[in-house]
């Protein structure tokens, strides 16, 4: 008897499991709310297909994942050093660029970087810049400047903000703008930069409020924090529920003059997607302006796509984060993963700083 | 009734506060007409309207549902089964592979289960997931029925067959009643640990395959809405159901042992 219970219950498992599928399926591997709903139903409707979207949280999930063989994913969204990684490993598939001819509608700039030469395997998707995020109307009365690191690393700027600044908690995030502000490269790797750096933030960390990498947002929002070193999307993010919320301010981007990470999140194709030409017609229709500007309508990310520049909101297209100025883009980097040694050092020295006083 | 100390209410007010305040919290904090829910701003139904036009967060409010039904299920059973052999018979091997899966990290089972799935070349999706779920949960049922069956009275089996119950008869009749608060009580642990596993979903889920957690936890990187509130007060008033239902059919599930 029980064994016909078990197998029953399985059997309604099963049937739960898989209800009659008469239309092709795309399956996304994505972050969550990367995609505009509105995107999703019309490629559905051209494709005569349905996007099936699973999310991860973070690089490292999805790479785990994928390392230990789960298949079944057509295409996913990872930031370029994991695209690095994924290629390294074998996973992905070589994208048939003759299926993808809106993949001139990308800037230059931000194709054929050192993570994938050529993009053989990977095409830029939507992006987002660590910055500054502020209160303007704080910021003005304080007179702080908000276009260089200074403000946030600075006793003599942080005086006036003291417990009222918090920055990501992240030591690759913080070492790079560290490093960006003594003047070196984000990817700058001599251990002696590196010592310079670690002695700048532990000189401004009595000043901050905290290491904050999820809260901040809505700190900013509520005015409990008026200065944040963050990523681009948040900050937007801050801004739309502050004007939601009716806020006597305005959260507004900063960009440093000494520039500031990029990161850019890639389309791929694994090399076990079920349906890979599904795959090309979905890249393809996500390097289309429209599709792709619906996203930074949304969420306010960073568009590397020339041609999405005609659908943004007029408000968004003042955004430096959104279309990054030239002068800006030139100094924008992405950061490399580092080898085993250097991630060693790293994290004694952000052991350090998270301990000291 | 003896009169208790004033210090013994205090340090029972606190604990009992410290484990419902904050569940309390979620529940408010539900009905909150503010996307951000950082503080109150005033009362709404919006948020139980939002979610219940999400598709995607309630099939993965069913999903959950139907792995945590299907797996606390199958794994009470066979559970129940295990914990019956160990108390019965004098086996070495048996407790050690039934007790091995509690005590080993969940990020390890998580990651061997995909590998072994990967190796059968089997599809990943609910039944992968629902079959690592029942594989933790066997362990902890079977752990609760031992200790209950440690308590029982074994003359009561014997006097059933003395007066001609066959084994089965026996099982039925009298010892699976005498058990059943520890049979129900390891269920509903099988249905909790199952509802809320993030980490061994994560790896057993296929393309697709999203349950309640894993929804939650993707959403972390972007701001949680008060949506999340409210499917979390839903899934506690469903949650609550099951423990007044199981209350009712075993009432002596909820009471303590000097009372028999």
């Amino acid at each position: 008897m029980t064994a016909r219970l078990v197998a029953a219950a399985f059997a309604a498992l099963f049937a739960f499991a898989a209800p009659a599928h008469a239309r092709d399926e795309l399956h996304l591997y994505n972050w969550n709310n990367y995609i505009a709903p509105e995107t999703v139903k019309r490629f559905e409707s051209v494709c005569q297909c349905d996007v099936v979207q699973t999310y991860y949280s973070d690089n490292e999930e999805l790479l785990a994942k994928l390392a230990a063989g789960a298949t079944g994913y057509d295409v996913l969204v990872p930031t370029s050093n994991a695209v690095q990684a994924l290629i390294r490993g074998g996973q992905l598939k070589p994208l048939d660029k003759t299926a993808i001819p809106n993949i001139r509608n990308i800037d230059p700039a931000y194709l054929n970087t050192p993570f994938d030469p050529g993009n053989q395997y990977s095409v830029p998707y939507a992006m987002s810049t660590t910055i500054l995020g502020y209160n303007d109307v704080k910021m003005k009365e304080l007179g702080l400047p908000t276009d260089t690191w200074a403000v946030i690393f600075e006793p003599k700027y942080l005086e006036k903000v003291k417990g009222r600044v918090t920055v990501l908690d992240s030591a690759n995030e913080l070492f790079a703008a560290a490093l960006k502000y003594l003047g070196y490269s984000a990817n700058d790797v001599d251990p002696k930069h590196w010592d310079a750096a670690a002695a700048v933030i532990r000189k401004a960390k009595p000043y901050w409020a905290a290491f904050n990498a999820s809260s901040y947002i809505k700190e900013l929002t509520v005015g409990n924090i008026w200065l944040v070193h963050g990523y681009s999307n948040d900050i937007f993010q801050a801004n739309q529920d502050a004007q939601a919320a009716g806020r006597p301010f305005h959260i507004l981007q900063g960009v440093p003059k000494e520039g500031a990470v990029l990161a850019v999140d890639n389309m791929v194709i694994h090399k076990n997607a079920p349906r890979p030409d599904l795959a090309l017609k979905f890249i393809n229709f996500m390097l289309d302006g429209r599709n792709s500007a619906e996203l930074t309508n949304l969420i306010g990310s960073g568009n590397p796509n020339m041609d999405a520049m005609k659908y943004i909101k007029p408000a968004l297209l003042e955004l430096p984060a959104v279309f990054p100025p030239p002068a800006l883009k030139a100094k924008l980097e992405q950061l490399k993963d580092l080898t085993i040694a250097q991630r060693r050092l790293r994290n004694k020295l952000w052991t350090e700083i998270k301990a000291s006083k | 009734m003896r009169r208790r100390s004033p210090w013994l209410w205090a340090a029972a007010i606190v604990a009992y506060a410290f484990l419902y305040v904050p569940l309390l919290i979620v529940v408010v904090y539900s009905f909150n007409d503010s996307r951000l829910n950082a503080e109150w701003v005033g009362f709404t139904l919006d948020w139980y309207r939002t979610l219940a036009h999400d598709e995607q967060m309630l099939r993965a409010a069913g999903n959950s549902l139907v792995i945590g039904i299907v797996a606390s299920g199958v794994s009470t059973v066979l559970g129940t089964m295990a914990g019956l052999a160990m108390h019965r018979y004098r086996l070495r091997l048996l407790p050690i592979l039934i007790f091995a899966p509690i005590a080993i990290p969940e990020i390890l089972t998580g990651v061997s289960l995909l590998i072994f799935f990967v190796l059968l070349n089997f599809t990943l999706g609910l039944v992968s997931v629902a079959l690592a779920h029942i594989a933790f949960c066997i362990g902890f049922v079977a752990i609760v029925v031992r200790a209950r069956l440690a308590g029982m009275d074994e003359t009561l089996t014997e006097a059933a067959r003395d007066c001609g119950a066959s084994p089965a008869n026996a099982f039925r009749y009298v010892t699976l009643p005498l058990i059943m608060p520890g049979v129900i009580a390891g269920a509903l642990m099988a249905f909790t640990l199952s509802i809320d596993d993030f980490v061994i979903t994560f790896f057993t889920a296929g393309a697709g395959t999203v349950t309640l957690p894993l929804a939650i936890y993707s959403m972390i990187k972007i701001a949680v809405t008060p949506e999340v509130n409210a499917v979390s007060t839903l899934l506690m008033l469903l949650t609550l159901l099951l423990i007044i239902a199981a209350a009712r059919l075993s009432p002596s599930l909820f009471r303590s042992q000097g009372d028999h």
